[in-house]
């Protein structure tokens, strides 16, 4: 039952990253300031959730918890610095033939990202309900500019907008595939859950910092995508102490 | 020794901790940013920590704290439009604008404030968590002295001078943690509020000045490295509070 629930969870995440397929039914391309924007909301929401998961964390032990968090940043070093050298930057590429590979690419880079996302979920759900609620809702809606980056990508190249959505919630299937056995990793061995909440904290912080805010202040002022950071990880945090009670 | 004299003390010895940084004079030379990328990447990660310390303390409350936040947000928004604080650019203050040393003064100034509010807060919910803020914003307060440094310097100011501007640019350090002490101390009702305060400024300050600053100084992952690595410092430090 709670493995179904888990799983149900990751995977709500995994289909909200189809929703970013949804304004390309209106339009045929998005802003870049829109989504600077998108990531900014994003990269608030997450930050506001790795908040959370170091409160829960650091209940359960200190060093427990910042000893996760750095294997977290490792891993999302270790896997960017995997797909850069495998694959060539996808905005260094041009020409009709690497729009394939393109594709091919952001595809395979968002993939790779949803594993700790999937181990966050998972994990959280290992500190109770209201932890697991707010981190679902937080991955959630991180994954929609996810959705809309991707889908940006396919649809340059003609492929039709359903076919965005479906392969935006592929990008995000390691999600409820990860977060199953995270749970029953952190339950079956308590001393774990620290560890686990702190990887899930890290790689959250560090992939905010290494690409999303970036890539956010690249698309608009420092003003505006700073300010609108700041009052989605203020909403996130009011949003967890409210379920929290 | 009475709790404000203590509070005094600490905020000062924060605030006076930045004079080294006042001797510092920095190049502009593309090799030498990434050394300033990497400094405001150690204080927006300092900074962020600070602030997870607060939102982890017995007095925070979600609806107030939300709103005392949001007024934070507001506060350093408009301090920097008034001030026209937003367009300047932090990695190259000395290019061609004779007024950049000035609103650097100011902007530095702005900063000290609202860190004052938040060691004075934090001394108002315990004195070792004030004392450990005091440090940490102690810790910060050398690069972004070392930055302020780097623009007056080049605009003719001497070592003594410099270091008369680093510290009369942080005497609200001092002045605003001791006024915000008396505060929750009179009326113990408006910690939720001061606290949510502290977060939202400090917070919008990292996001809206020191981490595009440093993205511009030096590579994205030697920054999130920095940062991350200084925010998890602080996080397992202030962990030792209750």
């Amino acid at each position: 039952m709670d493995v179904i629930l888990v799983f149900t969870y990751g995977l709500i995440t995994a289909l909200a990253t189809g929703l970013g397929a949804l304004p390309f039914l209106l339009v045929r391309t998005v802003s870049g300031r829109m989504v600077g924007r998108l990531n900014a909301v994003a990269a608030g929401l997450m930050l506001g959730a790795s908040f959370g998961l170091l409160a829960e964390g650091t209940r359960f032990g200190g060093w427990q918890t910042f000893s996760g968090g750095i294997l977290g940043v490792l891993f999302i070093l270790v896997t960017n610095r995997y797909l850069r050298e495998h694959h060539a930057h996808p905005g260094s590429s041009t020409g009709k033939e690497d729009g394939l590979r393109r594709m091919v690419l952001i595809v395979t880079v968002m993939t790779v990202h949803s594993l700790a996302e999937g181990v966050a979920i998972g994990a959280s759900f290992g500190g109770g309900m209201a932890l697991a609620t707010f981190i679902t809702v937080a991955i959630a809606v991180h994954n929609i500019p996810e959705g809309v980056a991707i889908s940006a990508v396919l649809r340059a190249n003609g492929v039709s907008v359903p076919r965005c959505a479906g392969w935006s919630v592929v990008s995000s299937l390691p999600q409820p595939v990860m977060a199953v056995p995270a749970f029953l990793f952190v339950e079956a061995f308590a001393p774990a859950l620290p560890y686990g909440i702190g990887f899930a904290a890290g790689a959250m912080v560090f992939m905010v910092l290494l690409e999303i805010l970036p890539e956010a202040y690249g698309k608009g002022s420092a003003r505006e995508i700073g300010t609108i950071t700041t009052l989605s990880m203020i909403a996130m945090m009011l949003f967890q102490k409210m379920v929290a009670g | 020794m009475a709790t404000p004299l203590i509070v005094l003390l600490y905020a000062s010895i924060a605030a006076l901790s930045a004079i080294p940084g006042g001797f510092v004079r920095w190049s502009a030379e593309p090799g030498r940013e990434r050394w300033l990328g990497w400094a405001h990447a150690l204080a927006a990660g300092g900074m962020l920590g600070a602030a997870f310390v607060l939102t982890g303390v017995s007095g925070a409350a979600a609806g107030a704290g939300a709103i005392g936040a949001a007024l934070g947000v507001a506060f350093i928004v408009t301090t920097h439009t008034v001030t026209r604080l937003d367009t300047l650019d932090l990695s190259r203050p000395d290019r061609d604008d004779p007024s950049a040393a000035p609103r650097l003064v100011a902007l530095h100034a702005l900063h000290a404030c609202t860190e004052g509010v938040a060691i004075g807060v934090a001394m108002a919910v315990d004195l070792s968590l004030g004392v450990f803020m005091a440090i940490a914003i102690a810790v910060h307060n050398v690069p972004e002295a070392a930055l302020l440094s780097g623009a007056t310097r080049r605009q003719g100011a001497g070592p003594a001078g410099t270091v008369g501007l680093v510290v009369l640019s942080n005497i609200g350090q001092p002045a605003l943690a001791v006024a915000t002490w008396f505060v929750v101390a009179a009326a113990p009702s408006a910690l939720p509020w001061v606290l949510g305060f502290a977060v939202g400024a400090l917070l919008n300050l990292v996001m809206t000045e020191l981490l595009p600053a440093s993205y511009r100084e030096a590579g994205s992952t030697s920054i999130a490295l920095v940062a991350s690595v200084a925010l998890a410092l602080v996080v397992l430090l202030g962990g030792v509070f209750p």
